[in-house]
């Protein structure tokens, strides 16, 4: 499993619209992405699990990769990240 | 092959739940009724007093007796009419009728067959050279005894003429019999040929069971387990009484002097010694072997047998199966009838009865061996073993034995039954596949269609189902499809949907309105039109067409045609939480929303401040800034209100919030409050896309209103597909 942590930049929060891109582009992978954010976990490729969270922009999230494609998955979303959130 | 026999069998097995159901109550009615009546037992126990004919509890019993009777004689037409709907592919209702129909015809051209060869008189009497029970009054008519196996050869052969011809065409001039109504016809003419066919086939079957009759006669405990065996194995043929009646009303089954008279018939000796009880030391099992061992496998026996089924049905069918075991166990126990139990098993499990026939065929052996002499009546359940076993005492009877003989039937048939059928996947009841009988169905008609497609252009016919579909306002504006001798007679919800002259393009000559009700003549022929449209209906999606929507709906038709090769196997309409303009979700002004990333639906503008509840469901979340809401439908659909663009930047100003996270909600419970005249000062748009965020590739959505559109009405459909 890879991890990292990311503090959210966009002044929306993870909300509909970035939410939605995140789970475009958590859908390339054939790997389990899971967003946590203060114990709370949610399916990085459910859009409705992910707006439950409720990330606002400042707060820190662990992303989770696992699964067959998981280092190159931990790299593209954290890039991914870094460019929109 | 095997298999499709073995899908045939669990069908019919399935059908016969109907009137099996009946037979406990029918069962507790007569064995009590006819028990109590009995003029032996109530002399015996004096109980003329209060059981003797002219009191009123006699005259109770008398009218149960009858009842029960009444349900068991005509077990086979019960069976015919059962069958026949349980096979019955369309219209069941036809084929009950037919069935009905076609076993009077068979039972009368049977009984004229024996009227013409002199086995029954003119006045109606059965000739004396005709062998005792192989001929029997059916509803009146003197028929050949053919039980329940008469009433399963109806009940089959119906429904297969049944789905074979329900749809049948017949030139103009003939055209009111086409179609359903030629089903009865069809089964009249048939079934005359098979009542005579049978009058010189079943003959040659009774024969042959009554010569078996010697062979147990000779014989001592070898011949006794061959009784028990072959009375067993006849039952679901209804050949029992002419096998066993001999043995216990006629020399065949013995003669014997009781108080200086000579008694034939295993149960008239038992009863003659009983009227002689005091000169009797121990009751003959002799005459007895012909019943006694009835008490070991329908008190103890069977009741493990339902035990079995009960605890291997599948938990969520438990409780439904545990009626039907529970009293069939119980009838079975009270009151020695077996046919509720022995029938839930026999045509689903064959070797399972096989199993019953064995087991019980030596239990008539065991009672002979080990001197087990208890009489009855009727049959062997706990009424007659008290009556004829306890009350006489065991040093007369040896009754006690039975129990503990009883308790080991119990365990065998508790544990051969269960490990049968989780060995073999038995389907007894409660173990059915649910989904097989539909997953048939469909197979089935997908064949048929593909089959018919390519020969007489039934796909000609599918499309006229789905004009008049159409022109009724869509399949959810129907409610009730019928026919008379020339007109479809239908009823509509909302009559003002109907569209008259997209009815008359499907080649009506005329199309009557009368309030909800809509006739529209087609002809004679219409008994076909309308069963075609039944069918149709039965896989089209529910969706309402309006004038306004069918522009659209043809539009999004040649989206649908790519998918038209799978089967859109169920559909979720969802209506609009907002009443505004309706739209294409492709134009909303937000490339994110408009690219259907973040789920697929519509989109609307609002016009009026209140946002309700688009279905019944839960509020999953409300955002902060309170310009959304996460939403799951009871029907599964993860919905995602947004209302505006970019109000996410408005941080909650002007939207008032009505709900909270986790509120169930009913459609149309008013959810938020907008300022419309802050919002469209401050938002760059007030476009609200109203989407389902979690579709499987399967699942589409069909817009189903464009333009103006009021809250709660529909909005678009989800299609799921194959």
């Amino acid at each position: 499993m890879k991890t990292f942590d990311y503090v959210i930049t966009d002044e929306v929060g993870l909300h509909a619209r970035p939410a939605g891109m995140l789970v475009v582009e958590a859908k390339k992978y054939a790997s389990d992405i899971m967003i946590n954010k203060a114990g709370k976990k949610a399916d990085a490729k459910k859009i409705m699990m992910l707006m439950t969270l409720g990330v606002k922009c400042n707060e820190e999230v662990t992303v989770e990769i696992s699964g067959e494609d998981e280092e190159k998955a931990a790299v593209e979303m954290e890039k991914f990240f870094k460019e929109n959130l | 092959m095997k298999d499709k026999i073995f899908e045939v069998l669990q069908r019919v097995g399935r059908s016969f739940m109907l009137p099996i159901a009946i037979l406990p109550v029918a069962g507790l009615l007569l064995g009590l009724g006819s028990s109590f009546t009995n003029e032996t037992t109530i002399a015996t126990y004096h109980l003329g007093g209060i059981l003797g004919e002219g009191t009123i509890l006699h005259a109770l019993l008398v009218i149960m007796n009858k009842v029960g009777s009444a349900i068991f004689d005509n077990l086979p037409l019960l069976f015919a009419v059962g069958v026949a709907i349980g096979m019955a592919k369309k219209e069941k209702e036809v084929s009950a009728l037919s069935a009905v129909i076609a076993y009077f015809v068979m039972n009368i051209s049977i009984s004229g067959m024996l009227e013409i060869n002199g086995k029954i008189t003119a006045d109606g009497k059965i000739a004396s050279d005709v062998l005792t029970g192989t001929i029997a009054s059916v509803c009146g008519i003197n028929t050949l005894q053919m039980g329940v196996f008469g009433g399963i050869i109806v009940g089959l052969g119906v429904a297969a003429l049944h789905n074979r011809f329900h749809k049948i065409q017949l030139p103009n001039a003939l055209s009111f019999f086409a179609g359903s109504r030629f089903v009865p016809i069809i089964s009249t003419v048939v079934y005359m040929f098979v009542g005579i066919l049978l009058y010189f086939v079943w003959p040659v079957v009774q024969n042959g069971i009554y010569a078996l009759g010697g062979l147990v006669t000779g014989s001592g405990y070898g011949g006794t387990l061959l009784f028990g065996i072959i009375k067993r194995a006849l039952i679901p043929f209804g050949l029992h009484h002419v096998f066993y009646m001999p043995f216990w009303q006629t020399a065949v089954g013995g003669t014997m002097e009781v108080a200086g008279n000579v008694v034939q018939g295993g149960q008239n000796i038992f009863f003659a010694q009983l009227a002689d009880a005091s000169h009797v030391t121990h009751f003959s099992a002799d005459a007895t072997r012909y019943f006694s061992g009835e008490f070991i496998f329908m008190i103890f026996g069977l009741p493990g047998a339902a035990l079995a089924m009960y605890r291997t049905a599948k938990p969520e069918k438990k409780k439904q199966v545990g009626g039907l075991l529970f009293s069939a166990a119980l009838t079975s126990m009270l009151t020695g009838i077996t046919e509720p139990i022995e029938f839930s098993f026999l045509f689903v499990a064959p070797i399972l009865f096989a199993v019953q026939v064995a087991l019980a065929g030596a239990a008539y052996m065991i009672a002979h061996m080990l001197n087990i002499a208890v009489g009855l009546t009727f049959s062997g359940g706990l009424l007659d073993l008290f009556l004829f076993g306890i009350l006489q005492g065991n040093e007369k009877t040896s009754w006690l034995l039975i129990i503990p003989v009883g308790i080991i039937y119990f365990f065998l048939y508790y544990f051969i039954f269960s490990f049968l059928i989780k060995k073999m996947n038995l389907k007894t009841p409660g173990r059915e596949d649910d989904d097989q009988e539909v997953k048939l169905y469909t197979k089935a008609d997908v064949n048929a269609k593909r089959e018919n497609t390519s020969k007489n252009g039934e796909a000609v016919q599918d499309e006229l189902s789905e004009l008049i579909t159409r022109g009724l306002g869509g399949k959810k504006n129907i409610d009730g499809v019928d026919c008379c001798a020339t007109r479809l007679r239908c009823t509509v919800i909302k009559p003002d949907l109907v569209d008259d002259a997209l009815l008359r393009s499907t080649g009506a000559s005329g199309v009557i309105h009368k309030g909800s009700g809509i006739q529209i003549v087609y002809g004679p022929h219409v008994t076909v039109i309308k069963s075609n449209l039944e069918d149709y209906l039965e896989t089209a999606p529910d969706v309402e067409y309006t004038k306004d929507n069918i522009d659209s709906m043809e539009e999004t038709k040649e989206v649908q045609e790519e998918h038209r090769e799978e089967k859109v196997t169920k559909t979720i309409t969802v209506s609009s939480p907002i009443t505004g303009i309706a739209a294409d979700l492709a134009t909303a002004p937000d490339e994110a929303f408009a690219g259907r990333m973040m789920g697929d639906g519509a989109v609307v503008t609002p016009q009026d401040a209140l946002i309700t509840a688009p279905e019944d469901g839960e509020v999953v979340f409300v955002f902060d800034t309170k310009h959304a809401i996460g939403f799951l439908t009871d029907s599964g659909l993860s919905m995602l209100l947004h209302i505006g663009i970019d109000t996410v930047k408005l941080e909650g100003k002007g939207f008032e919030v009505l709900v909270e996270n986790g509120q169930k909600v009913k459609k149309g419970d008013p959810m938020m409050r907008l300022d419309l005249s802050y919002l469209s000062e401050n938002a760059p748009s007030l476009a609200s896309p109203v989407l389902c965020t979690e579709l499987e590739d399967n699942q589409k959505i069909r817009l189903l209103k464009e333009g103006e559109i009021k809250a709660g009405e529909p909005l678009f459909a989800v299609d799921f597909y194959e």
